[in-house]
């Protein structure tokens, strides 16, 4: 029901775009989908979301090669061997090849990556019921149409999973920062101060774990795992980045160190609060958050205090010095 | 025509005894050999339009798959004593690490292709069920205190058990299935096994019928391996999974001049004394040094149609397990 729903709103986007060929093979390709499910699924996918929710993984590594959707329908196969096949990572399989990453030329094919990034968004649903296990990748598999046996694909498993969906929240944040920010600049919106605008943004990031949050010490449990440590560490700290940027941080000095450090620590603090938290609507994590920043912030003006006050009393001990060389005549020229 | 066929083999047979008793073959194989075969060439005509290797030997193409036929055929009763003989047990180890890359979900169903005594798809049916009693276990455990939700969501849904996993064993050489049904009989397994007589160069299942292939031991005695792997392809569901367990080429020259020594020098001999069959012996050692090595089979599976093609080697490049998807 919903893959019909799915395809009358595709047939109804491309008539407007006025691509025929397209919408007449549209009905016939969902009862071959399943056989094509590769291709024709993802064109299916790719027409009813026209704003790329499903967030290319490869937004941090290098080696893909990212090309747009719409081209030439020039038919590149991919069973062409790939150009590198020896880009490593930590993988118990080291010896893997990577189809051909540039032969996205056709709009009904995509990388392995993609197909990836799709099953794994289909088996976030499964998590609730079976955990962040190889089992919710093949029962979102089995949704695409695939085989179970696809799960086999991911050499990390459930760790995978879990750095998918996490990567998927970072992006997810850093869309809501920006269009919020162009409102600012618009004039449609006040400038928040920066305790507020980071209240703001933990916030926002935290409620999307919300629905899996029954399951998240399993999840938290897989990212503190030795070989996924390098990973989740990159999601964290790109994470802290883009909040203290749209903040508008722009410092060059420590603080920019201090200031990440800060929110790193708040951040980890209030997820750990909020997975124990049986409040309704989590308000305790959010009173627990608004301490934490008035903390950090109350910090800051501490240590600038500190400072002032040092300097001070530097000063008047030097002074004490100089007055009490005076008296005792040792400062006297002879 | 036909009884000049059938005579020839027997005579290229009775010289490779000859020959073979002389000490370890000369991988070159002797002239008087070579002649023998070129002769047999020559008269054969129309079937001898391509040859391909049987072990060291030349043979034409529709030769070769009888020849196999017959090898198994005498060792089917010893085949599984002679494994654990060659390998020291080592094949058990291989076939588990099979399993648990392949990692399989209960319900899914596999096809093991030359399959013969079912080693593969008795640990396959091994691995899910034990895999399944898990999860039943952990949704009873979770059942203990069911909210009052869960009660009312029972209600409506019934049979949401994890689905039983079936396995096929698909073998061309009947006497290889029969010791397998025995094997099976004895292991107490009866449901979930099905023994189908086949070639693995033309499959007789229908299009998208199973989510895992495996062919452990098997893919080299194929006359064309790329059929092979076609048809792996077509009985493959979309998103299923091609494994494959072979005799590759070890990398390390120490390593690989050891394992010459012991292959050629050890095997046949073993042969002789467990099995009583010095030829076959001789056949599946040459066999291995006829298969092309990883990186190769590995591009033969990519050409094939399969992604994300990826190998593993085991005991140093002696056993590697190459695995694609059909996307």
């Amino acid at each position: 029901m919903a893959a019909l729903i799915r395809s009358l709103r595709a047939v109804r986007s491309l008539r407007g775009l006025g691509s025929a060929v397209v919408a007449t093979t549209c009905p016939a390709s969902l009862y071959g989908g399943l056989r094509r499910g590769f291709h024709r699924a993802a064109l299916l996918a790719s027409d009813s979301k026209s704003d790329q929710t499903v967030p290319p993984p490869s937004h941090h590594e290098h080696y893909q090669a990212q090309e747009p959707r719409q081209g030439s329908s020039t038919f590149s196969t991919e069973q062409a061997s790939a150009s590198d096949p020896g880009t490593q990572h930590e993988d118990p399989w080291p010896n893997t090849s990577y189809q051909d990453q540039s032969g996205e030329q056709a709009e009904d094919y995509e990388t392995e990556d993609q197909l990836q990034a799709r099953i794994l968004t289909a088996a976030l649903e499964f998590v609730p019921q079976h955990g962040w296990t190889v089992e919710a990748i093949a029962a979102g598999a089995e949704t695409l149409g695939l085989s179970a046996a696809s799960a086999g694909m991911f050499d990390n498993g459930a760790g995978d999973l879990v750095l998918h969906f996490v990567g998927q929240c970072n992006v997810q944040l850093t869309e809501i920062l920006a269009e919020e920010h162009n409102q600012v600049q618009l004039g449609q919106a006040e400038k928040k101060k920066t305790a507020d605008f980071l209240r703001h943004a933990v916030e926002t990031r935290l409620r999307m774990l919300v629905p899996y949050i029954d399951t998240w010490p399993q999840a938290m449990s897989l990212l503190l795992l030795p070989h996924n440590i390098p990973e989740s560490l990159k999601h964290l700290s790109t994470l802290v980045d883009d909040i203290w940027y749209y903040a508008g941080d722009r410092s060059t000095d420590m603080s920019w160190y201090t200031r990440r450090a800060a929110l790193t620590g708040i951040y980890n603090t209030t997820e750990l609060v909020m997975v124990q938290d049986s409040s309704p609507d989590f308000e305790e994590t959010w009173v627990f958050l608004d301490n934490r920043i008035r903390d950090v912030v109350n910090m800051a003006n501490t240590a600038k205090q500190v400072q002032a006050t040092g300097e001070a009393v530097v000063q008047g001990l030097m002074g004490a010095a100089v007055t009490l060389k005076n008296i005792t005549g040792v400062n006297q020229r002879r | 025509m036909a009884a000049s066929f059938k005579e020839l083999p027997r005579r290229i047979v009775q010289i490779r005894n000859r020959s073979a008793r002389f000490g370890p073959r000369n991988p070159l194989g002797n002239s008087t050999f070579r002649t023998e075969v070129s002769a047999y060439r020559c008269c054969s005509g129309a079937a001898a339009g391509r040859s391909t290797h049987f072990g060291f030997e030349s043979v034409p193409e529709g030769e070769k798959a009888e020849r196999v036929y017959k090898v198994f055929e005498s060792v089917a009763q010893k085949y599984d004593v002679m494994n654990d003989a060659m390998s020291l047990g080592i094949h058990r180890l291989w076939k588990d690490s099979l399993l648990r890359l392949m990692n399989p979900q209960p319900g899914l169903k596999l096809l093991d292709t030359a399959g013969g005594t079912g080693d593969i798809s008795f640990r396959f049916l091994e691995y899910t069920r034990s895999v399944r009693e898990g999860q039943l276990r952990h949704r009873a455990r979770a059942n203990q205190t069911p909210s009052w939700q869960e009660i009312a969501a029972g209600y409506g849904s019934e049979g949401e058990e994890p689905a039983e996993s079936r396995a096929v064993v698909c073998d061309i050489n009947k006497e290889m299935l029969k010791v397998g049904k025995e094997r099976a009989e004895t292991a107490g397994i009866t449901t979930g096994l099905s023994w189908v007589v086949g070639d693995a160069e033309e499959l007789p299942f229908n299009d998208d019928q199973f989510d895992v292939y495996t062919i452990a031991f098997g893919i080299r005695n194929v006359t064309h391996i790329e059929q092979a792997l076609q048809e792996a392809l077509r009985v493959l569901k979309p998103g299923g999974r091609f494994m494959c367990l072979e005799f590759s080429k070890v990398s390390n020259p120490l390593l690989s001049r050891l394992y010459d020594a012991y292959s050629f020098q050890m095997i046949p001999v073993l042969g002789e004394v467990i099995a009583g069959d010095w030829k076959s012996y001789q056949y599946l050692v040459e066999s291995i040094r006829r298969f092309p090595d990883q990186e190769t089979f590995k591009e033969m599976i990519e050409e094939a149609g399969f992604f994300r093609v990826q190998y593993v080697n085991l005991t140093g490049g002696v056993v590697a397990i190459h695995s694609g998807f059909k996307l």
